[in-house]
C-alpha cells in the first residue's frame, strides 16, 4: 500500500498537480468537475478511469480531445464500473504473472457515473462490482436528473422536481416518487466503505475518498452535484447550492463502514429551512403556489426523518 | 485539430494525452508536461465567455478556495498561492468570485472586453456593511 | 496461486465446450470473465475447475449477466492483456452491444459463441440465430464444425485477433449441442506448444502502461465517426485474411491439421453442392459422398471464416458447379437466407450459369438428418437436368405442416 497523500488544509491540497483539464464541455458551474478533481487530488497514486455514458463523459472525451491525463475507459450507459473492474482483474492477474510494466505503483481503480448510470441503467453492474470485491471506487455525480439528455427524471430525482419526463403542469406538482436511497443499498453489500459527499465540504469529501483508497475492496461514493442547467440556478452560485444542500441536511453528509457502523460526518452549526434550498432553485418553483405548499413542509418533515433517523442509527452503533 | 482521412490517426479512436513517455504525472505541474495535441488542455473555451473573472492580488490571502472550487481547471496556484487565471480554459461561470471570502474580493467578473489594468485600478473598496 | 501444466493425452475425448475450455486454459488467458448460459456453460465450467484446481494464473470473474461479462472483457482488454469468454443465444443477444464497443475500440478479445436459437419461443438447442446477429458487429468469425475445431479454432483466434496489425475481438463459433455436448476424438497440442504458437500477449495501447496514459471509448460525431467506422471495415477486408491464412498455415505446420477460408469436399468436379456451416457440414459431406455412389456429382463448401466473409474464395469455389443450395439455420424473417444473399452476391458478376437455391432448415436444434440431405442433392440434380430452378428459391428443410416455399 502507498503512503497516503497528505492533505492538512487547503493551501497544501493547492499544490496538487490536477490529472483533469480544461476545455472540456461540461457547462460553465458543472459541479461534476469539481467533484471529479477532488477525487483525482486526494492521491499521487497512478489511476485507471472509467466513466459511464453521461454529461461527464460526453463532455470530457470528444474526439479528437480528451481531459483526461490518467488512463480512461467508457463503454456504455451501464457498465463503467464494470469496465474499471475488468481493468482490476487485468491489474490483478499481471501482478501475479508479473507482467506489469511498471509494477511498483499502486494504482486506483475508479469508476465515475450520473445518478441515471448508477441509480437506474448502470445498477446491476454497480451491485454485482460491488458483491464480487472489487478493489475499485464508484462515485455517482447526483445530479438528480438525467442531465445529460436534457432532463429526464432518474430514480434519483426528488418528490416535486419538474424534470421533462416528470414535469409540473395544471395538474401536477412534477415528480411524484422520493429519490431512492443508494448509499444504504450499497452499504448492504456489506463493502467495506460507502458514504455521501459534497463538494463545498472539501476535507470530509477528501478525508472520505482516502478512506476509500485505503480500504481493500469496493467503494460506493454518492456525490451531490448541484446542476445549474437543470436544477436551474445561476452557474455563479453552484458552491452557494451546495452549502444550502448540506446546510439543509437534505443532502446530510455520512459514510458506513462495513456495510453497518453509521458516522455522520458533517453537523451543520445552523441548520437551513428546506425551503430556501428549494427557492434557490427552478425546478422547484411551481411548489411556492399556494395549492402545492403542503409539499414543502412535507420535505422539511422528511428531511428531519432521515435526519434523526441517521443519528439513531449513528447512536446505537449496530 | 484538422480533419485527418480514415488513414490518418492509430485504431479504436484512442486518443494519448501526453506526446512520449510521463513518468509522474501527479508530481509534475501542466506546464511541465508534454501534452499531446489530443489533449484538451491545448484546446480553448475562451470564446464561451461573456464575462471574465479579474484577479487581484492586493486582496488575496491565498485561501485557495477558488483553486478548489474552479470547476475548469482555471485558477493557478503555484507553491499555495494564487498567481492568475488560465484564460485559455475558464468558462467565466463566477464560482470563483462567489466563493472569494475577502473584502473586497479579490476576484470580481466583468466584461469579457473589459481592460483588466483599469478594472484593477478602480477596485471597489471594503465594503464596511459587510465587514 | 498455484499454476500446474496439465499432461494430456495425445488424444482425448472432449465435447466442443471442454475443448473450447482447454484451449483456453492452453492459451493462459489473462481473464476470463463469464455468466452460464446453455449450452455454453460447461466451458465456463471446467475454466472454473481448472482454475479451482491450479492449473489458471489469470482471474476469474463470475459476473452478475452476459452483457457484464463483455463489458469486464473490454475493460480488461483496453488495461492490456489476454481476454476470452464465453456464451450463447439470449444472453449473447444481451451482449450485443459491448459486442460493437469491444470491436469498436479494436480489442482483441476471444468469444466461444456456442450458437443457440433465439427466443421466442425460448429453445435452449442448436441453430445459428445467434451467429447470424452478430454477423455486423465487427468482430472476426470463425466457424467450427466439430470438437477438434472449436479446441483449434481458438488457438487461431487468439494468434489472429491479439496481432497488432490486426486487433479486433474474435467469436469462434460452435454448435449447440451437437458440438458442444458430443465428445469425440480430440489431438490435442501439449501446454507448451499451444502456449508456444498462441505466444505471449503483447500490450497495445493499455490502460495499465501508466508512462502512456490512454483514452478508450471517446465520442466521435458527424465529423470523425464515419472514418473510425471505414477504418474498421479497412482492416476487415485487408488485414485479417493474410493473418487467418498465416496462422492456419503455422498451425499446419504444428499440429498437421489445415485449416481454410471456405472448406471445399469433393468440389473439384462437382455439379451439386451445398453450401453450410456448422456440424451440417460434416453431415453434408458424409451424404455427398453416398450420392457419387448413386452418381450424382455432388460437393460441400462449409464456410470457415464467417467475417470477414471469403467473398471471393467461395466465388472460386463454386465456380465450376452447376447446382448449389445455400443453408441458412436461422430464419431470415421476411428475406432471403444470409447465406443466399451472400453467395448470390460472390456470384453475381461472375461468367458462372450456376443455380442458386435458398434452404432454411434445423431452427431451434431441428435435426438435420441425411435424408433430408438426400432429398436436397436430388433436388439440385433435378434443376441441373432441367436446365433451370424447378422449386421456389426459399424452401424450408424438416418443418410440419404444408410446405413452406418462398420466391
Amino acid at each position: 500500500m502507498s503512503e497516503m497523500k497528505k492533505i492538512k488544509n487547503l493551501k497544501e491540497f493547492s499544490t496538487s498537480a490536477d490529472r483533469f483539464e480544461g476545455a472540456n464541455l461540461l457547462c460553465p458551474g458543472c459541479a461534476h468537475s469539481i467533484i471529479v478533481r477532488e477525487v483525482l487530488n486526494a492521491t499521487n497514486d497512478d489511476m485507471i478511469l472509467s466513466a459511464s455514458t453521461g454529461c461527464l463523459e460526453v463532455c470530457t472525451a470528444v474526439y479528437p480531445y480528451t481531459s483526461w491525463d490518467a488512463s480512461w475507459i467508457h463503454i456504455g450507459f451501464e457498465n463503467g464500473s464494470t469496465a474499471v473492474a475488468g481493468a482490476e482483474s487485468m491489474y490483478k492477474a499481471l501482478k501475479r504473472k508479473n507482467r506489469l510494466k511498471q509494477p511498483e505503483r499502486n494504482p486506483k481503480f475508479v469508476s465515475f457515473a450520473g445518478d441515471g448510470a448508477s441509480y437506474d441503467i448502470g445498477f446491476q453492474w454497480i451491485s454485482g462490482c460491488m458483491e464480487r470485491g472489487h478493489n475499485i471506487m464508484h462515485v455517482v455525480l447526483d445530479n438528480e436528473v438525467y442531465a445529460n439528455t436534457g432532463g429526464q427524471r432518474s430514480s434519483s430525482t426528488p418528490i416535486g422536481s419538474s424534470a421533462t419526463t416528470s414535469p409540473a403542469g395544471r395538474v401536477s406538482y412534477g415528480e411524484k416518487k422520493n429519490k431512492k436511497d443508494i448509499v444504504s443499498i450499497m452499504a448492504a453489500h456489506g463493502i467495506p466503505y460507502a458514504a455521501q459527499v459534497a463538494p463545498n465540504k472539501w476535507k470530509d469529501m477528501v478525508k472520505k475518498i482516502q478512506h476509500g483508497f485505503s480500504v481493500d475492496g469496493p467503494v460506493f461514493i454518492n456525490a451531490v452535484s448541484p446542476c445549474t442547467t437543470e436544477w436551474k440556478f445561476d452557474p455563479k452560485d453552484t458552491m452557494n447550492i451546495t452549502d444550502l444542500a448540506t446546510d439543509s441536511l437534505v443532502f446530510p453528509l455520512y459514510e458506513i463502514i462495513d456495510g453497518h457502523e453509521l458516522n455522520i460526518t458533517y453537523r451543520p452549526k445552523n441548520i437551513v429551512p428546506v425551503e430556501e434550498y428549494l427557492a434557490a432553485q427552478g425546478r422547484f418553483k411551481h411548489l411556492f403556489k399556494d395549492e402545492y405548499k403542503y409539499l414543502i413542509k412535507e420535505w422539511q418533515d422528511r428531511v428531519d426523518e432521515k435526519w434523526a433517523y441517521l443519528q439513531r442509527r449513528e447512536e446505537s452503533r449496530v | 485539430m484538422a480533419k485527418k482521412g480514415w488513414d490518418e490517426f492509430e485504431i479504436g479512436a484512442m486518443l494519448r494525452t501526453f506526446d512520449g513517455k510521463i513518468d509522474d504525472i501527479a508530481g509534475t505541474r501542466q506546464e511541465d508536461r508534454a501534452y499531446s495535441q489530443n489533449s484538451s488542455y491545448t484546446a480553448s473555451v475562451a470564446d464561451w465567455r461573456l464575462i471574465k473573472p479579474v484577479f487581484n492580488k492586493d486582496y488575496c490571502i491565498d485561501c485557495q478556495f477558488c483553486w478548489i472550487y474552479c470547476p475548469d481547471v482555471s485558477i493557478i496556484s503555484r507553491d499555495k498561492k494564487l498567481i492568475g487565471v488560465d484564460m485559455d480554459h475558464c468558462k467565466g461561470c463566477g464560482i470563483c468570485v462567489e466563493v472569494c471570502p475577502t473584502n473586497p474580493k479579490s476576484l470580481l467578473m466583468f466584461p469579457e472586453q473589459a481592460d483588466e489594468e483599469t478594472e484593477i485600478a478602480s477596485w471597489p473598496k471594503k465594503d464596511e456593511e459587510e465587514a | 496461486m498455484a499454476f500446474d501444466k496439465m499432461e494430456l493425452e495425445d488424444i482425448e475425448v472432449w465435447d466442443g465446450n471442454f475443448a473450447a475450455a482447454q484451449a483456453l486454459r492452453q492459451s493462459q488467458v489473462d481473464v476470463v470473465a463469464a455468466y452460464p448460459i446453455t449450452p455454453s456453460t460447461p466451458i465456463v465450467e471446467g475454466y472454473a475447475q481448472f482454475t479451482a484446481d491450479g492449473y489458471v494464473e489469470g482471474e476469474f470473474v463470475m459476473v452478475e449477466s452476459e452483457h457484464a461479462a463483455m463489458s469486464a472483457c473490454i475493460g480488461a482488454a483496453a488495461a492490456g492483456g489476454r481476454v476470452a469468454t464465453a456464451t450463447s443465444s439470449q444472453g449473447f443477444a444481451l451482449m450485443v452491444e459491448t459486442l460493437y464497443q469491444a470491436s469498436g475500440m479494436r480489442l482483441p478479445i476471444v468469444l466461444n459463441l456456442v450458437n443457440r436459437a433465439l427466443a421466442a419461443p425460448l429453445n435452449v438447442n442448436g441453430d445459428h440465430s445467434d451467429m447470424y446477429l452478430g454477423r455486423d458487429s465487427g468482430w472476426i468469425q470463425l466457424d467450427a464444425y466439430c470438437p477438434q475445431d472449436a479446441y483449434d479454432l481458438n488457438f487461431i483466434a487468439f494468434k489472429v485477433s491479439e496481432d497488432h496489425d490486426v486487433r479486433l475481438p474474435c467469436m469462434v463459433n460452435q454448435d449447440g449441442f451437437m458440438t458442444s455436448h458430443t465428445a469425440q476424438g480430440v489431438h490435442t497440442l501439449t501446454d507448451d506448444e499451444a502456449y508456444g504458437f498462441v505466444g505471449e500477449f503483447k500490450p497495445m495501447n493499455d490502460m495499465l502502461d501508466f508512462e502512456h496514459p490512454v483514452t478508450h471509448g471517446v465520442q466521435a460525431e458527424e465529423d470523425w465517426h464515419f472514418e473510425h467506422k471505414a477504418r474498421q471495415h479497412n482492416d476487415l477486408m485487408t488485414k485479417v485474411f493474410p493473418k487467418i491464412e498465416a496462422a492456419f498455415s503455422e498451425f499446419e505446420k504444428l499440429s498437421g491439421r489445415k485449416y481454410n477460408m471456405v472448406e471445399k469436399y469433393d468440389m473439384d468436379d462437382a455439379d451439386v453442392c451445398v453450401v453450410c456451416m456448422g456440424s451440417s457440414v460434416e453431415t453434408a459431406r458424409e451424404v455427398a459422398t453416398e450420392m457419387r455412389a448413386q452418381g450424382i456429382k455432388a460437393g460441400v463448401v462449409g464456410i470457415r471464416v464467417i467475417r470477414p466473409f471469403p467473398f471471393f474464395e467461395i466465388a472460386e469455389a463454386l465456380k465450376c458447379v452447376k447446382a448449389i443450395a445455400a443453408l441458412d439455420r436461422s430464419s431470415p424473417n421476411g428475406a432471403p437466407g444470409m447465406l443466399f444473399n451472400e453467395i448470390a452476391g460472390s456470384l453475381f458478376n461472375t461468367d458462372t450459369k450456376a443455380m442458386l437455391s435458398g434452404y432454411v432448415y434445423g431452427l431451434g436444434g431441428r435435426d438435420l438428418t441425411k435424408a433430408h440431405l438426400v432429398a436436397l442433392f436430388k433436388e439440385l440434380q433435378a434443376n441441373v437436368d432441367a436446365g433451370k430452378i424447378t422449386t421456389p428459391l426459399q424452401q424450408f428443410i424438416g418443418v410440419r405442416g404444408p410446405k413452406l416455399a418462398y420466391l
